[in-house]
């Protein structure tokens, strides 16, 4: 009988998970936590084991499994319908539940409302929810983001994965040697995924001919595509299809690269045309009206190649995005704030945004005792602000 | 008076006569609560000029000790959405008051920053719900809010407090509050809360809880601990032509003082006439930024248009056209 590899193989406890010890932790003491946060995001990419690791939270803690992916449809309504009673009623069979929504990256723009109404649903409910996904930076998942805990999984290294296609192979009765399971490794990138799969089509195959040009590397691609914008002047109009990353994506790389390549009115034209297509991206978004997309593409395409009077030589190293990280970080480590001024705010009558702006100058005020008891400060709001005494 | 540590509470006055400035505003509101004849109010003006204490004042001389059960009171800066509207306003104005007066008060503070949609939605339910309740509304700007809700509203027009409207406020506080003040400290409190009385008093709190000594250059020097720095820095970088570290710092300041990028860009009109270039460039810069202001607001991302504003100050450092 067939039967997939993948499937037959998937980790079904922490034990079988090999190579994500960091990350079997993370999420174990995230349940352990809740509901100091209600939603964690696993995030990766392909092959990691992000569903399994998932699957194995839930199984040795003995909780059921509400799961949704891409295949269901996720907008507003259906998840009002299914997953919000689900998120406030006891489990039927087990002593409690996790909900599983897997590739959340994949919640489109037919799944409308989709994503407000999972920020929603993380407020009510009353079980932990695992979220899963490749790239968790994009800016559709920003709110989500802000009230989950991130994990990343990391690809397995080569090793790894050879160490456990051979294990397969003995089970299998598969009889090759070393060379051959580390060349599927290799191939793989450290997608496991890919690699079981390869290890069962390829099991019988005589001469495994590894063809490097054949691995998919995203971070490879978009440095391609950089040094094609930046140095050359040409039209581009289909150079985003020959990758994976979405457009918001490629906007930020393009974005943090700029300046590194262009100077002067170079510089200028670049940011004009990339504003422009932020202008365009801002309608769409706020309309919806995604006739719109064929312009920012331009605008963010051959807009920023031909800034420049003429082509450019020489090697560049640029630079990964870092903005949306540094905002990320700042808000982890500024969240007390906020929650500080939240309370201030309605105590005084005045918006959270006034009290952030004027935060220090309301440091003395906010530090004296008196007034700390009568905001109600946590003890941990209390600490942030005698860490930050200036 | 609210027993509270934090002064611009405790000294927040609770009844007309208190008020210290808009006397004509506070003269005819109290002609029209006495007569249990209340509109809806728009109020408009500047922060800290009195807009929220009236608010409060009028409820309580309606509702005595329940004025808190029908009232409330939203921030629409925080909560700007149209769902505001439709659950939390529409759920409190459908209801009847408690007590013997015929209505509720919602007061929706900082009204300009509602969406548009949730102005629209906010029309109707002004209209539906006009026997059980009244509304409050205060902007900084009435041009902002929609031209059919204005015309429900009676308008009032908070100006900036005066000079003698701040000393008198600051030397109520100060003498409760057992402080002694210089003479200059006044002008220096004055100079610095630009009219703002919530300013004023959080200053004078922030320098008393330091000495209860207060003079201008203790104020001088807290004030300017509270003040967003940073801007001119980050022009001065890109001016001299270090984009790279200009945005850097931008995206610093911007973080570390939680604003906004139209507060950045308020900032940076503002800037351009102390910078040290041609006045003709600086004429080129303002057109420059107004068309960069206008891009914010119909774009999705407020970074990337600021940061091609930089690009032009870039040029402008070199002595280009822009």
């Amino acid at each position: 009988m067939y039967e997939n590899f993948v499937e037959k193989y998937r980790a079904k406890s922490y034990s079988e998970l090999i190579g994500q010890d960091k990350a079997i932790a993370d999420v174990q003491q995230f349940l352990k936590d809740f509901p100091k946060k209600k939603a964690l995001i696993l995030h990766g990419s392909a092959g990691t084991g992000k569903t399994s690791l998932a699957w194995a939270a839930a199984i040795e803690n003995n909780f059921e499994v509400l799961e949704l992916n891409a295949s269901d449809l996720r907008n507003r309504q259906k998840l009002e319908q299914i997953v919000r009673p689900a998120s406030i009623q006891k489990s039927l069979f087990k002593q409690s539940k996790v909900i599983l929504m897997d590739e959340v990256d994949g919640i489109t723009g037919t799944d409308l409302g989709g994503i407000p109404e999972l920020e929603r649903i993380i407020e009510i409910t009353r079980f932990p929810i695992i979220m899963t996904c490749n790239d968790v930076w994009q800016s559709k998942l920003a709110p989500l983001r802000s009230k989950s805990k991130l994990v990343e999984m990391k690809p397995l290294n080569t090793a790894t994965i050879t160490e456990i296609l051979r294990r397969i192979a003995e089970k299998e009765n598969i009889n090759r040697d070393m060379g051959f399971f580390t060349k599927i490794a290799i191939k793989s990138q450290g997608d496991l995924r890919a690699a079981i799969n390869d290890l069962q089509s390829y099991a019988n195959e005589e001469n495994l001919f590894v063809d490097t040009s054949e691995k998919r590397d995203v971070e490879e691609s978009i440095f391609i595509i950089l040094r094609k914008l930046f140095k050359e002047r040409n039209d581009f109009l289909d150079l985003f299809d020959s990758t994976k990353m979405s457009l918001d994506e490629i906007f930020l790389w393009i974005e943090e690269n700029i300046p590194i390549e262009y100077k002067n009115e170079a510089l200028v034209k670049a940011y004009y045309a990339l504003g422009k297509a932020d202008v365009f991206r801002g309608r769409i978004y706020r309309d919806q009206s995604w006739r719109f997309l064929v312009y920012q593409n331009i605008f963010q395409s051959a807009g920023i190649s031909y800034s420049k009077p003429s082509p450019l030589y020489g090697f560049t190293k640029y630079e990964a995005p870092k903005r949306v990280l540094k905002i990320w970080l700042h808000n982890q480590k500024t969240a007390k704030k906020k929650t500080i001024a939240k309370k201030y705010a309605r105590f005084v009558h005045c918006s959270v945004k006034r009290i952030m702006r004027d935060f220090d100058l309301l440091k003395p005020i906010i530090n004296n005792p008196e007034v700390q008891k009568q905001l109600h400060l946590s003890s941990e709001e209390i600490e942030f602000l005698n860490a930050h005494k200036s | 008076m609210v027993h509270s540590e934090i002064w611009t509470e405790k000294y927040r006055p609770s009844k007309f006569e208190d008020l210290v400035g808009q006397q004509e505003i506070v003269r005819r509101t109290k002609s029209l609560v006495q007569a249990l004849n209340i509109p809806h109010f728009l109020f408009a003006g500047p922060a800290g000029t009195g807009k929220s204490t009236l608010a409060l004042i009028i409820v309580k001389e309606l509702f005595g000790d329940s004025w808190k059960e029908n009232y409330l009171e939203l921030n629409a800066s925080d909560e700007r959405g149209i769902d505001v509207i439709r659950q939390k306003v529409k759920d409190f104005a459908r209801t009847k008051a408690i007590k013997n007066v015929p209505f509720k008060v919602i007061f929706l503070d900082e009204a300009d920053a509602l969406t548009r949609e949730a102005q629209q939605a906010l029309r109707r339910t002004m209209e539906n719900y006009t026997n059980t309740c009244r509304f409050i509304l205060s902007c900084n700007y009435s041009s902002k809010i929609l031209e059919p809700i204005q015309s429900r509203c009676v308008i009032f027009r908070f100006k900036l407090l005066e000079k003698k409207d701040i000393s008198e406020i600051v030397r109520r506080v100060a003498h409760l509050e057992g402080l002694t003040i210089s003479a200059d400290a006044y002008d220096a409190i004055y100079e610095a809360s630009e009219g703002d009385c919530r300013r004023a008093i959080n200053l004078l709190q922030a320098t008393a809880s330091v000495s209860l000594n207060v003079n201008a250059e203790m104020i001088n020097m807290i004030a300017a601990s509270g003040k967003p720095v940073g801007i001119r820095v980050v022009l001065d970088y890109a001016l001299a032509g270090d984009f790279i570290n200009s945005r850097n710092k931008l995206l610093d300041v911007m973080l570390k003082e939680s604003i906004s990028g139209s507060d950045v860009i308020k900032a940076i009109q503002k800037e351009i006439w102390n910078l040290p270039i041609e006045p003709e460039i600086k004429v080129k810069l303002t057109e420059k930024t107004g068309e960069v202001e206008f891009r914010m607001i119909e774009g999705s991302d407020e970074f990337v248009q600021l940061q091609s504003l930089l690009a032009s100050f870039v040029l402008a450092g070199q002595g280009k056209a822009v």
